[in-house]
């Protein structure tokens, strides 16, 4: 039992506890003091090493943000981000340049996240020179193997970014995600602002360089199909919350808090029988608004199984059968 | 069969570009029915957004123009028309709602001035009247509290109350089509689903013919009876949405149902790899090409494809198929 337990933890490459990450806003009037938005609020959530968890949520719940936090571009309010062995946020100086190395992120525009007056052979190869400087043949070896690994041809090194595709574009970010070699790679809607053939590419390319170099992801997406594919295990989100944690089966075939439901019979299916089977559960109005939400459950006003207790108290996320976390009063 | 509302005849577009004239849309050939709903998809590029903009008239001044074929509706062809009298046709007879509601919406006037001017201008109703309509329409796409709404900014509605307003503007003047061009693609996907259900219900209600453009071949399947898959600016299948969804007969369309991930009935622990189709949409230049332009992608390309054009195959249950293989795929 207690060696199984500590495998389990050592399998884990990254553990958030409790992450709070706020932002300032202006209040008008007189007494219009500070006050704050929590765009992630109070959120934790683990990931293997190797495995995928994905984040889903409409926008503005605060994925971005949780995913930013995690890899210190945002600064969080509080909370512990486990990296390994390392507690990444507590990191300074050159511990800090040596773990950051371990974590990259891939846009979901490859266009405005890559510098447009660089060649896509300095892109690619100015993560490691800035971590450490390499001889030249050294680094045209590096250049030559990740070129390759993303499915780019040799002659595309000399090329500046407007010179490539949309779905180029997103493998030259690939390629410069994994220059440092890193462990975990954020991926934020890496292929929402692609067409569909090309999706497919980038993700059966995601898929396989994960395999080969054991890389583990967090995978930000609003697309349920493309989630289904790419995870192992999903959280999701609903105004700086996670509502609901599990493993990618349970998940899909067994959802438990209303808001996931009414997510995943949202969307259109080219499977007849899916359409049979599932009933549209359709979700009225918008969230409330970020910068005063409401004591109790944040999705109380559109739930269409709401109690009075709902919007007494916040639901905390609770496991109700094995690693299966709802939050939620009914579930 | 009844004389359709629609019928566009062998229809060529041109765009000019820096590189010459390109045939933006090719040859093509398409009939809507009262009340129907059809459905377009294909990658972006492909000429979607330029065959609704030829319906509307309203093709990029200058740069495109109709170098042949014709826009038969109801009975009128609107390749003759002049501009008054397609300015009338829009927002009368068939109206648009784009992707981005935000900015097809004028920010300094209130959403209630906004259909208002729709209802006066083309109805010819009093203020007093259009106001009060305004406040009926906002309801009919479920706007809630419509009578303080009516008074709003665009910039004080969300993403999918926006789109509604949209549709309210459409619908104003009770058309007998509307032309929605990704009308969903920037909202969240529970948003999507509610104003899928609008679009719906509306139809029904009113009786309009829709024209949905689309990427999502699932958002086809749930909104749709026929659809038209478009490649490189021409007719790749054509045919009941059912049917081509189970068994496509164009390699194209088979390449687009089966690269993308969809979300099945149950989900088991199979995740095959995605089917890829190599490569891009070829660039407009290469449009006018007496080929298969889907070639270059195509497993099952060869000589002829690269020769000729492919001519439609016609199947026995109304699938239309612009492949020389097609009764292979
Ligand atoms: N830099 C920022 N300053 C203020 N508010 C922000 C900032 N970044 C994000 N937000 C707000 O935080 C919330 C979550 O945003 P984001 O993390 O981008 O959501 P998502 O990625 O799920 O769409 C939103 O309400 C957004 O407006
Ligand atoms: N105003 C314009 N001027 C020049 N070319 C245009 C214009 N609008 C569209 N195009 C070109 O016409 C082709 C078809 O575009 P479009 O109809 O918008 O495709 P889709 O809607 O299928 O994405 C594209 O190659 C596009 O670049
Ligand atoms: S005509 Fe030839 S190249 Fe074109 S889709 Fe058919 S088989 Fe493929
Ligand atoms: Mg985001
Ligand atoms: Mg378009």
């Amino acid at each position: 039992m207690m060696a199984e337990a500590e495998t389990q933890k050592d399998d884990m490459l990254l553990e958030v506890k409790d992450l709070t990450v706020r932002f300032p806003v202006k209040r008008g009037g007189i007494f219009g003091g500070k006050s704050y938005l929590y765009a992630v609020d109070d959120i934790s959530f683990e990931v293997k090493r190797g495995e995928t968890l994905a984040i889903v949520g409409e926008s503005g719940s605060g994925k971005t943000t949780a995913a930013l936090a995690v890899a210190r571009l945002v600064e969080a309010y509080s909370g512990t981000v486990r990296l390994g062995d390392e507690d990444f946020l507590a990191l300074k100086d050159d511990d800090l340049r040596r773990a950051r190395a371990k974590v990259q992120i891939i846009f979901q525009d490859p266009y405005a996240s890559l510098n447009p007056r660089l060649r896509a052979e300095d892109i690619v190869s100015e993560p490691i020179e800035s971590l450490n400087p390499l001889g030249k043949s050294e680094r045209q070896t590096v250049i030559d193997g990740l070129f390759k690994d993303v499915g780019l041809r040799p002659e595309q090194q000399r090329l500046f970014p407007h010179q490539f595709s949309g779905g180029q574009r997103q493998r030259i970010g690939i390629a410069r995600a994994l220059a440092t070699q890193p462990e975990l790679i954020i991926c934020d809607e890496p292929v929402s602002a692609l067409d569909v053939a090309v999706q497919a590419q980038i993700l059966n390319l995601l898929r396989k360089l994960q395999k080969e170099r054991d890389l583990t992801f967090l995978f930000i997406s609003h697309d349920l199909g493309v989630v289904q594919h790419m995870c192992d295990s999903i959280a999701v989100m609903y105004m700086g919350k996670i509502v609901e944690h599990a493993d990618r089966k349970s998940l899909f075939n067994d959802p438990k808090h209303p808001y996931t439901q009414a997510l995943l019979s949202a969307v259109p299916s080219v499977d007849a029988k899916r359409r049979r089977n599932t009933k549209r559960i359709l979700i009225p109005g918008d969230p409330p608004d970020p910068i005063n939400p409401p004591q109790g459950c944040r999705f109380a006003n559109r739930c269409p199984i709401a109690e009075a207790k709902c919007n007494e108290s916040q639901p905390p996320l609770r496991e109700i059968k094995g690693g299966h976390k709802v939050a939620c009063h009914l579930a | 069969m009844t004389v359709p509302l629609l019928k566009v005849e062998n229809l060529r577009i041109e765009l000019a570009t820096r590189d010459g004239v390109a045939p933006v849309i090719d040859d093509l050939s398409l009939e809507l029915g009262v009340g129907e709903t059809l459905s377009f998809v294909g990658e972006s590029g492909c000429g979607k957004s330029m065959t609704a903009l030829a319906i509307m008239g309203l093709l990029p001044e200058k740069v495109g123009r109709i170098a042949s074929g014709h826009i038969w509706f109801n009975g009128e062809d609107l390749t003759k028309a002049d501009d008054a009298r397609l300015r009338q046709i829009r927002g009368n007879e068939i109206s648009m709602i784009f992707q981005e509601p935000m900015t097809s919406l004028n920010p300094v006037y209130t959403i209630g001035e906004q259909i208002s001017e729709v209802l006066r201008r083309h109805k010819g109703l009093s203020q007093r009247q259009a106001h009060a309509k305004a406040i009926e329409l906002l309801d009919a796409v479920r706007i809630p509290n419509p009578q303080a709404r009516v008074d709003d900014y665009p910039h004080q509605m969300s993403g999918g109350q926006r789109q509604r307003v949209m549709i309210a503007i459409a619908l104003a003047c009770e058309p007998k089509i509307l032309i929605a061009d990704e009308p969903t693609t920037a909202l969240d996907v529970t948003v999507q689903a509610q104003i899928f259900d609008l679009l719906r219900d509306l139809g029904q209600q009113t009786g309009t013919a829709t024209i949905l453009i689309t990427h999502d071949m699932g958002a086809v399947a749930e909104m749709a009876e026929r659809m038209i898959v478009m490649y490189a600016g021409r007719k790749a299948e054509e045919g009941p949405v059912d049917q081509v969804i189970d068994s496509p007969r164009h390699p194209y369309t088979k390449g687009l149902i089966s690269c993308v991930p969809h979300l099945l009935d149950t989900l088991t622990d199979e995740r095959p790899e995605l089917t890829e189709i190599g490569g891009i949409v070829p660039s407009l230049r290469d449009f006018g090409k007496n080929e298969c332009l889907f070639a270059s992608r195509c497993t099952i390309a060869d000589e002829k494809c690269r020769a000729n054009r492919p001519p439609e195959a016609e199947f026995d249950n109304q699938q239309r198929s612009a492949c020389w293989h097609a009764g292979q795929v």
